[in-house]
């Protein structure tokens, strides 16, 4: 693996995350393209590292594929604070993973078969829905904070619009939830025939009750047209109960190793 | 250079005694035709709502007809007459900068460090417009077809440079910056306008540029809501239906004459019960206020009023003020630039004259010197030789040129440094 450790790139993400802060408070092209090249090194290195190491951290995987949503965003809202919220859920995600090594989160797949694969798919892209979901919201709620506050335009961290977050956040729970559903169903279908898992394990019973969550604010959203701060509240809730699921089962089950 | 800028600015001369001293755009055609002619120098008259400045120069070296004097008296005299008032009540109201202060004045003027607000962009359009009448007659010669297009691109570089420009000074432009942070795109949305104030007009003006749906007008006078709906391209609503409107609308710019507010809190909540869309910005610029403030939330109705909009304003203003040091120092260096380039422009020939007269002498006296000691030299003696007086030659001609890059005022009877170089070294023309 080249000597590439999880630290490597966690620190890459950490300075990115330093500059983009700076970045916000005394804007410089040169912070800002800085900010870039360590973003840019931390997703690199990430790479090579999830090539070569086995097990794959479903954390780790989270985590890459929210680098690359961070760089798109930096890339695509230069003048925004996109790192300032998406980076610290990269390296909560990774501080996670190193917290309960390596084998805590690895993927766990109920069956190995096709199907098997599937699942773990659905709900790989429905986490990412989730984490992408969480972090429009956070910028949801400071940008209505920084509205009720009446904070003038262009002072503080610089976010898009009130609008622009609520689409996002709506869009990641509308692409999410039917992902999350369909690898449920196919989950409940490979336990029937396969009874491998108890319906009583910890990681079961959480993905229930971040399905429930989500029928929720489905629920809130299309039925009693819900926006904005309860339906941001909502899928921070989520975000935490898919933190429980990756890493309450093994915790339970005898904690790190 | 013989270069002068006479004026007088909101700076320094009341807005009464401006207006007096002002060119209408039909007057500057004769203004700069009798300028012209009567001092016999090149023109341009910048003349605006905050500024008459004339920006005279005579090249030195030019043989000229008149015998008048290029000073701010002669300025002063031309700038009464052609007013038709006395030159006591003008004169006082006059400054006067002479060559370099006047190329620093002018990039002051052009990249907005003299005008009322700071930064403002309007001011660089006006120096162009004025550089352009002045063509179109004739008015600027050699020294002021370098300045103005010089004085437009200091303004461009102090623009580019320094956030001496950065945002928005007008309370109705300052709108826009707060609906920008509520909405990101504004085809799908309706503009609600209440009343009909004239900084409603020029908000709507701004709200308009960002292309709504819709644009609702509701006024108590039915003829008015007519009138307004008819000038931004809108539909007039009965006042009636206000509650309604208001549950429908997207974007609400308020500006009624109203003594009470005309929503309050109770009022405002039975509205939103029916709205089912996403949040309204209400822009509040009435005085008295026509919205209850307590109904600002910041997620579900923002209300912003003439005291948030204000807010944006003072804002720019201070960080503004921040970048006036930076812009000095660019309009400091891009006058000594400029000086130092017409300086070169008009001393060239000179020196090229001077060094090319030198050379021949030189190359003559050199010819003269082999042929006398033709065979008794090596060719190392021969480079040496010729090495010697090519030295000899730029330290001769190292005095003469280094004094007239430098500034050469003229003296009281006209003559210059160049004058001077002509004669003693028997220059040709």
């Amino acid at each position: 693996m080249y000597g590439i450790s999880l630290v490597c790139f966690a620190t890459s993400y950490t300075a990115a995350l330093g500059l983009e802060v700076w970045c916000q408070f005394r804007p410089r092209r040169i912070l800002y393209f800085l900010g870039l090249l360590f973003g840019a090194a931390g997703l690199a290195t990430q790479s090579v590292y999830l090539a070569f190491q086995r097990p794959v951290g479903w954390m780790l995987i989270l985590a890459w594929v929210l680098a690359i949503f961070y760089l798109y965003g930096a890339l695509h809202y230069q003048r925004l604070a996109w790192g300032v919220f998406v980076l610290p859920v990269i390296l909560g995600l990774l501080g996670l993973s190193l917290l309960f090594g390596p084998e805590a989160d690895q993927l766990s797949l109920p069956d190995a078969s096709f199907w098997g694969e599937v699942h773990a798919a659905l709900l790989l892209l429905a986490a990412v829905g989730v984490c992408v979901g969480l972090c429009a919201s956070l910028m949801y709620l400071f940008r209505a904070w920084q509205l009720r506050a009446k904070t003038l335009p262009g002072r503080g961290l610089r976010l898009p619009s009130l609008e622009r977050l609520e689409q996002m956040n709506r869009r990641a729970i509308d692409w999410s939830f039917p992902l999350l559903t369909a690898g449920v169903v196919i989950g409940l279908f490979l336990m029937i025939q396969h009874p491998l898992t108890a319906w009583t394990d910890p990681r079961v019973l959480s993905t229930a009750v971040l399905w429930l969550t989500f029928l929720l604010m489905v629920v809130l959203r299309y039925g009693w047209r819900l926006r904005g701060r309860l339906v941001a509240l909502l899928t921070i809730v989520a975000f935490l109960l898919l933190v429980c699921c990756l890493v309450l089962g093994h915790s339970l089950r005898g904690g790190a190793t | 250079m013989n270069l002068l800028a006479v004026g007088c600015s909101h700076r320094t001369t009341p807005v009464a005694v401006r207006e007096r001293l002002g060119f209408r755009e039909d007057q500057l055609p004769r203004a700069l035709d009798a300028l012209t002619s009567r001092l016999d120098c090149e023109a341009v008259i910048l003349s605006t709502c905050n500024r008459v400045e004339m920006y005279v120069g005579r090249v030195l070296d030019h043989p000229t007809r008149s015998t008048a004097l290029l000073d701010g008296d002669a300025l002063a005299g031309f700038l009464a007459e052609f007013h038709s008032l006395p030159i006591e009540e003008v004169r006082p109201h006059l400054y006067v900068y002479h060559n370099a202060d006047a190329v620093r004045h002018l990039f002051r003027v052009a990249a907005s460090l003299d005008s009322l607000i700071v930064g403002e962009g309007q001011i660089a359009g006006q120096v162009k417009t004025a550089y352009e009448m002045g063509q179109k007659c004739a008015g600027p010669g050699p020294m002021l077809h370098a300045l103005f297009p010089h004085a437009r691109r200091v303004a461009k570089r102090v623009r580019t440079e320094t956030g001496i420009s950065r945002g928005h000074v007008s309370v109705s432009s300052a709108a826009v910056d707060y609906v920008r942070q509520v909405f990101d795109h504004f085809g799908d949305k309706t503009i609600l306008v209440i009343g009909a104030g004239k900084m409603g007009e020029l908000t709507l003006r701004h709200l308009r540029r960002l292309e709504p749906r819709r644009i609702l007008v509701a006024n108590r006078s039915p003829e008015k809501a007519a009138s307004v709906a008819r000038g931004c391209g809108g539909e007039a609503v009965p006042w009636e239906r206000l509650d309604e409107m208001l549950a429908r609308a997207d974007i609400v710019l308020s500006t009624t004459g109203a003594p009470e507010p005309i929503v309050t809190l109770e009022r405002y909540r039975r509205i939103a019960a029916q709205r089912d869309g996403g949040p309204l910005v209400i822009l509040d610029i009435a005085v008295p206020r026509d919205f209850d403030p307590r109904i600002h939330d910041g997620e579900t109705t923002c209300l912003f009023n003439i005291d948030d909009l204000k807010r944006i304003q003072e804002a720019t203003l201070a960080d503004r003020r921040k970048h006036i040091a930076p812009a000095e120092a660019v309009v400091e260096q891009e006058t000594q630039r400029f000086l130092k380039e017409w300086r070169r422009r008009r001393n060239g020939p000179v020196i090229e004259r001077l060094t090319q007269d030198l050379e021949a002498k030189r190359e003559d006296v050199v010819r003269n010197l082999f042929a006398r000691l033709n065979g008794r030299l090596t060719e190392g003696d021969r480079k040496f030789i010729e090495y010697a007086f090519v030295k000899l030659q730029n330290q001769f001609l190292h005095g003469p040129i280094s004094a007239l890059t430098e500034d050469q005022p003229a003296d009281a009877s006209g003559h210059t440094l160049l004058d001077a170089l002509r004669k003693l070294f028997r220059l040709r023309e």
